[in-house]
C-alpha cells in the first residue's frame, strides 16, 4: 500500500530545516570558506586546519594525469561544450563512457552529477506496475528522484532491514511487475554498507526484486578498478543498476549510471530528464574523467587504493585501542561518533577546529535526531603523521568530554536533590 | 468548597493513574532496532483525545490517529533509530473522573545515553471512562524544552500557585 511520503507539509520541512541549520551556522559550525590549501590542509576562516572532510578519499584531484587530462580538452575544447546531448556532444563522452564501461563491466551513461544521473534514470527504469521500496537513510538525493516517480507505491524501510524488505516481497507477490529496492552501496553518514550477502540471496529467491544502489561512495576506492561495493557484490545480477559519482574518490566531476544492458543505457540517454535538458559536464572535467578512468584501469590504481587502505586501518585500529566507539566497524574512509547531545557534538567540534582539525558536525536531518555526531574522513591528502594527531586529539577530546559531562550530570542531579529537599522543607 | 475537591502533589497516591503515565513513556520509548509500542499507545488515549504539541514551526493539534500518523512518519523516515522518554517528576491534581497532571520528563537518545537531548512539561488530562483511566490530552511546548530545565524550580513554582488556589477556594467556600 502507498503510503504518505510525510506527514510535514514541504514548506514546515523547509522552516524546520531552516531553523535547524540556521542554529549550527550560528555555532561557526558549517557554512565555511575554504583559502588556499591542497587537499591535506587548508586555510579555513584564516587559519590552518588538517583537512578530515574530503570525500576525495584517494586524493586523485591533484594527480598529475588527471591535470593534463583537464588541461587538454580546455585547450582543445573551450571552457564549455554548450548544446544538448541529444544534439551533439563533445567526444570526450564517448572516450569516457567507453573507458567507464571497461571499469564497472557494464553498460554506462554518464550524468553531469550523480543526483542528475537518479533523475534521469529512476523515472526511465521504474515502470508503471512497480513497487518501489526506499531504505530510509539512502542518500537525499535519491529521496529526491522519487518524487519524480510518485505515481507508483513508495514505501520506506528502516535501515538495512533485509527481513523487512522479505516481508514486503511476500506480501507485494504477483501484485507488482517489479519490486525495486533502493538504497546505497555505502552509506555516506554512518559509513556502513548495504547488506550485499543478504541482497544477493534475496535477488536469488525473489525474481520481481530488483536493486538500484547509489555507490557514489564507495567508487574508486574499492573493488577491481575501483568499480565500487555494489558491483564487486552484486555485479552477477542483471536487476542491478548502480549510480556512481565522479565527484569524489574519481576525482573529476560528474555522475554515471552503470546498466545490465546497452538497450536500458540507450533509453536512459534518449529520455532521462536531465540528459536531453539540462547543461552538459565542461570539457575540462570530461578530460580529467577521462584520464582518471584510464588510471582507473592501470595497475596504478591498486596500489592508490592500498595506500588509503593502510591509512583507514591505521585510524580505525587506533581508535579502537583508545576505546573509542564508532558508528560501524566496517573498513571504509567515512568515520562517525555518535553524542548523547547536540551541545556535546557540536563542543567535540568546536574543540578539534580550535586545534586546527577540521572535522564535520553531524545533526539532523543529516542524520537521526538521536545521533548527533561528528564525521571525520580519511584521504590519501592525510600524511600518517597528520592521523596520528588526529586521533590524539579524538581520544583527549573524547576524554573531556566524558569527563565533563559526569561532572554536570553530577552537579546537575546535586542541585535538583537541594532544592527538592528546600521546597519539601517550605 | 465541594469536599471531593483534593489537590495531591505527591504520585504515589494515585497509582493507577502512576500506571497509566508509566505505560505511556514506556510506549513511546524504544530501544535501537525496536519501534515504539503503537498498540499501547492506541490504546492509553481516549478516542475523543487531542494531542497538542507547539513547536518553533506551528501548533499541531491531533487526534490520537494524527498523533499515531505523525509518530509513525517520523519513525519511517528515520528521524528517530532510538528514543527514551522518562519521567522526572509528577504533580497530580484529581477530581472525580478527571486527573490533570503536570508531568515533566527528559528525553534522551537512547536507555544508556547519559546527557538529555530535552527537558520539558508534558500537561496531560486523564478520564476515567468507566473502569479505565485514558488520556484524554496531551500537550506540550517544544519552544521552551531545553536539556538544562530546572524542574524543582519549575515545579517549586507550581505548588505556590495551586496553593494559592486552594486558599482561596476555601475562603469561598
Amino acid at each position: 500500500m502507498a503510503k504518505s511520503r510525510s506527514f510535514f507539509s514541504r514548506g514546515r520541512k523547509v522552516q524546520a530545516t531552516e531553523r535547524m541549520v540556521t542554529e549550527v551556522e550560528s555555532r561557526g559550525l558549517i557554512m565555511h570558506r575554504a583559502g588556499s590549501g591542497d587537499g591535506g590542509e587548508w586555510v579555513i576562516d584564516g587559519r590552518p586546519m588538517l583537512n578530515f572532510g574530503s570525500c576525495s578519499y584517494l586524493g586523485l584531484e591533484r594527480h598529475p594525469a588527471l591535470l593534463a587530462g583537464a588541461q587538454a580538452a580546455l585547450h582543445e575544447f573551450g571552457s564549455n561544450f554548450s548544446i544538448s546531448r541529444t544534439y551533439l556532444e563533445c567526444p570526450l563522452y564517448e572516450a569516457l563512457e567507453s573507458a567507464l564501461g571497461r571499469v564497472m563491466d557494464r553498460h554506462v551513461v554518464v550524468a553531469p552529477s550523480t543526483t542528475m544521473g537518479h533523475l534521469a534514470a529512476l523515472p526511465v527504469i521504474i515502470g508503471d506496475r512497480d513497487l518501489v521500496v526506499v531504505d530510509q537513510f539512502a542518500h537525499a538525493s535519491v529521496h529526491m528522484a522519487t518524487e519524480l516517480i510518485d505515481d507508483v507505491p513508495i514505501e520506506l524501510l528502516r535501515h538495512n532491514r533485509t527481513d523487512l524488505l522479505e516481508q514486503k516481497l511476500i506480501e507485494a507477490g504477483d501484485k507488482y511487475e517489479r519490486v525495486w529496492y533502493l538504497c546505497d552501496g555505502l552509506y555516506s553518514m554512518l559509513g556502513d554498507f548495504a547488506p550485499f550477502e543478504a541482497l544477493s540471496a534475496l535477488l536469488a529467491r525473489y525474481p520481481r526484486l530488483h536493486l538500484y544502489v547509489d555507490d557514489a561512495h564507495a567508487m574508486s576506492w574499492t573493488g577491481r578498478h575501483g568499480r565500487g561495493a555494489a558491483l564487486t557484490h552484486l555485479g552477477h545480477s542483471d536487476r542491478v543498476v548502480v549510480a556512481v559519482s565522479l565527484s569524489k574518490a574519481f576525482g573529476a566531476t560528474g555522475g554515471a549510471i552503470a546498466l545490465p544492458s546497452a538497450e536500458l543505457r540507450a533509453k536512459i540517454r534518449r529520455c532521462g530528464g536531465p540528459l536531453m535538458f539540462s547543461g552538459p559536464i565542461p570539457p575540462a572535467a570530461l578530460g580529467a574523467a577521462v584520464a582518471s578512468a584510464e588510471l582507473h584501469l592501470s595497475p596504478e590504481l591498486e596500489t592508490i587504493q592500498a595506500e588509503l587502505s593502510e591509512r583507514v586501518s591505521f585510524v580505525r585500529n587506533e581508535l579502537d585501542r583508545r576505546q573509542i566507539s564508532l558508528a560501524t566497524d566496517e573498513a571504509t574512509p567515512i568515520f562517525m561518533i555518535h553524542y548523547d547531545s547536540i551541545p556535546v557534538a557540536c563542543s567535540v567540534v568546536s574543540t578539534l577546529r580550535e586545534r586546527g582539525i577540521f572535522c564535520c558536525l553531524s545533526a539532523f536531518p543529516a542524520v537521526p535526531i538521536n545521533k548527533p555526531s561528528i564525521r571525520f574522513t580519511v584521504s590519501r591528502h592525510n600524511s600518517m603523521a597528520d592521523l596520528q594527531t588526529l586521533v590524539d586529539n579524538l581520544a583527549e577530546t573524547s576524554a573531556a568530554v566524558s569527563g565533563t559531562s559526569a561532572q554536570s550530570r553530577r552537579h546537575r542531579s546535586t542541585q535538583v536533590l537541594a532544592e527538592l529537599e528546600t521546597s519539601a522543607a517550605e | 468548597m465541594s469536599a471531593a475537591l483534593e489537590l495531591v502533589a505527591q504520585s504515589d497516591t494515585h497509582p493507577t493513574i502512576a500506571r497509566l503515565l508509566d505505560r505511556l513513556y514506556a510506549a513511546i520509548s524504544f530501544e535501537e532496532g525496536a519501534e515504539p509500542d503503537w498498540a499501547a499507545l492506541r490504546d492509553l488515549f481516549s478516542k475523543h483525545a487531542r494531542i497538542t504539541r507547539i513547536t518553533p514551526e506551528g501548533i499541531d493539534y491531533l487526534s490520537p490517529e494524527a498523533f499515531l500518523d505523525m509518530t509513525h512518519s517520523l519513525f519511517e523516515m528515520g528521524a528517530y533509530t532510538s528514543f527514551y522518554e522518562f519521567e522526572l517528576q509528577r504533580r497530580v491534581d484529581q477530581f472525580g473522573n478527571t486527573a490533570q497532571v503536570w508531568s515533566a520528563y527528559e528525553t534522551r537518545r537512547n536507555l544508556h545515553a547519559h546527557e538529555a537531548l530535552g527537558r520539558g512539561l508534558n500537561s496531560i488530562q486523564l478520564i476515567c471512562d468507566g473502569d479505565s483511566w485514558r488520556v484524554l490530552g496531551l500537550l506540550w511546548d517544544e519552544t521552551n524544552a531545553n536539556p538544562e530545565l530546572d524542574v524543582a524550580r519549575t515545579f517549586a513554582a507550581r505548588t505556590v500557585v495551586a496553593r494559592t488556589v486552594v486558599a482561596k477556594d476555601e475562603i469561598g467556600g
